[in-house]
């Protein structure tokens, strides 16, 4: 029986190996992309509330009355109109009840 | 709609919330974001609503991917007639989160803040001004000072100037319609922690229809109140049939004779408000700024953040400490209740000048209740909630963030459903 000797002999390729890992990043590179832009979208999802959020506090700094009890109308309001906080008028104006819902209406 | 609501009075608005059934993909994306698991129908199949569990929150309204969901009240063409009419005044009471989201219908950045330009356009199309703003200071006086009353009762034993009950700790915030719609439907043993004060816009409407005749020199029957909110609970809310104090009053002081009407006659989004200026042919985005010379257009920054999660806690820690102190805050800002976290919560100690004594108010702020409202509700029924005062606001991040608010697709839950994919997120 003759002996079979396995010889192997590499592909001839025609980039050196630093070229292959060169371009074997790249491409992986590129594959990951997708996942990156996809991760952005993903984390961006409450940037709108963020921005809108952002928008009452500005406004708020930006007022120069920055407390309910000092705004003029409400004082103007109940001077001439409605008495003062849980008076009278109030509870029958400015003040409400609720309903119980679970017992079966309508 | 389903056979009969059980859980409407009458002339409230049942269904307001509707799913378009050509329309919807069957995606489930709008469950994610309900509150009381008020849609029905599995994955893949048509979905409907349960009108009877239903907040009319409108969360799925914004979050639906296929735009399959919407409102089936409509009153742009209602208010255009009645801004037509010479001998109408039709009043506009708009909601603070209004301002920093109509831009972006009109193509302006994200989150512009356009004060000045909404109230031009306002103006325009024929509205006279209620800020909303003003009715939140106004509801801060009077919760802020029911808090108070509740807390001095708790701990002091006060009792109240004109002998009416005094309702337990933790009291509730009561400004949200959605929230309110949610004890009375799913936990009515936490009515009467729940503030009887209004919300701002129902204090708006009546204030319009009672002191506002003499600002407007109008009789109540011509002036039209019209609610413009992020919300479409509002709605709901405007229609309760017990929000006919500003007519009862009246006629009380003989000063009416003909039919009823409500406090709120109806209620526009912010969608809606921008559908009415493109129909009216007002770009909003071109206004001049417009600042009007009225009382009720004056409003504090404590107003202002109302709309967002925590707002009204802070507006209200802001006036509950120059009263119960009797000295102002050296700095108004207060941190701990701002944020998009779940649940955020505070202790504030303060030196009651009344009684010579400190207090420990225990605050809690909660918000996207699809996710958050459950273990908060279960300890005040138990009664062992820490808290002496907890806000809560349906929609996550409040009312800029709102059913009524325009639809900004980046929010959509689908993207929402992959995020907990990538670990490194």
């Amino acid at each position: 029986m003759s002996e079979h000797k396995y010889q192997y002999t590499e592909n001839p390729f025609a980039v050196t190996r630093r070229e292959f890992i060169t371009i074997t990043g790249v491409i992986t590179a590129f594959l990951a992309l997708p996942a990156i832009w996809i991760k952005s979208v993903a984390s961006s999802n409450n940037a709108y509330i963020q921005a809108r959020t952002q928008g009452l506090y500005v406004d708020d700094v930006k007022s120069t009355i920055r407390v309910s009890h000092a705004n003029i109308a409400v004082n103007r309001y109940y001077k001439e109109f409605g008495g003062e906080p849980l008076g009278h008028l109030s509870h029958k104006l400015l003040h409400t009840h609720y309903i119980n819902r679970t017992k079966g209406l309508g | 709609m389903n056979a009969v609501a059980k859980t409407y009075q009458k002339g409230e608005i049942p269904g307001l919330i509707a799913i378009r059934a050509s329309a919807c993909k069957g995606c489930d994306a709008c469950q994610r974001y309900c509150p009381t698991g008020a849609i029905t129908g599995s994955f893949g199949a048509t979905h409907g609503i349960d009108v009877d569990l239903c907040l009319s929150c409108g969360q799925c309204l914004i979050s639906c991917p296929f735009d399959a969901v919407y409102e089936t009240d409509d009153a742009v063409d209602q208010v255009i007639a009645n801004l037509r009419d010479k001998s109408v005044s039709v009043v506009g009471i708009i909601a603070p989160a209004v301002r920093v989201a109509i831009g972006e219908e009109f193509g302006m950045k994200t989150g512009s803040l356009v004060t000045g330009k909404l109230y031009g356009s306002m103006k325009k199309a024929g509205f006279e001004i209620l800020d909303n703003n003003f009715a939140a200071d106004l509801t801060i006086m009077e919760e802020g000072s029911e808090l108070i009353s509740r807390a001095r009762h708790a701990v002091f034993g006060e009792k109240s100037a004109h002998g009416e009950p005094i309702g337990p700790l933790p009291q509730l915030t009561s400004c949200c319609p959605a929230w309110v719609r949610y004890v009375e439907t799913q936990c009515p043993a936490l009515i009467p922690h729940l503030s009887s004060a209004k919300s701002p816009q129902q204090m708006a409407g009546t204030v319009a229809k009672t002191y506002g005749t003499k600002v407007w020199n109008k009789p109540a029957s011509q002036i039209f109140t019209v609610g413009i909110m992020p919300c479409t609970a509002k709605k709901f809310e405007a229609s309760r049939p017990e929000f006919t104090s500003a007519y009862e009053f009246n006629k009380k002081q003989n000063r009416e004779t003909g039919p009823a009407y409500p406090d709120v006659d109806v209620v526009l989004t912010t969608r809606d408000l921008a559908r009415l200026f493109k129909k009216m042919k007002i770009d909003l985005a071109k206004e001049a700024d417009y600042s009007p010379d009225i009382l009720f257009a004056e409003y504090s920054g404590a107003g202002t953040i109302f709309g967002n999660t925590g707002g009204v806690m802070e507006a209200a820690v802001r006036t509950a400490y120059a009263v119960l102190t009797g000295e102002e805050l050296a700095n108004v800002e207060f941190k701990p209740v701002r944020g998009l976290k779940g649940v955020k919560s505070a202790s504030v100690t303060l030196k009651d000048a009344k009684y010579g004594k400190d207090v420990t108010i225990n605050l809690a702020v909660v918000h996207d209740m699809a996710r958050n409202i459950k273990p908060i509700v279960d300890d005040v029924l138990a009664g062992k909630s820490p808290y002496h005062f907890i806000e809560v606001m349906n929609c996550p991040a409040g009312c800029i963030n709102g059913g009524g608010q325009p639809i900004d697709k980046s929010g959509s839950s689908w993207v929402e459903a992959i995020r907990p994919l990538f670990a490194w997120k």
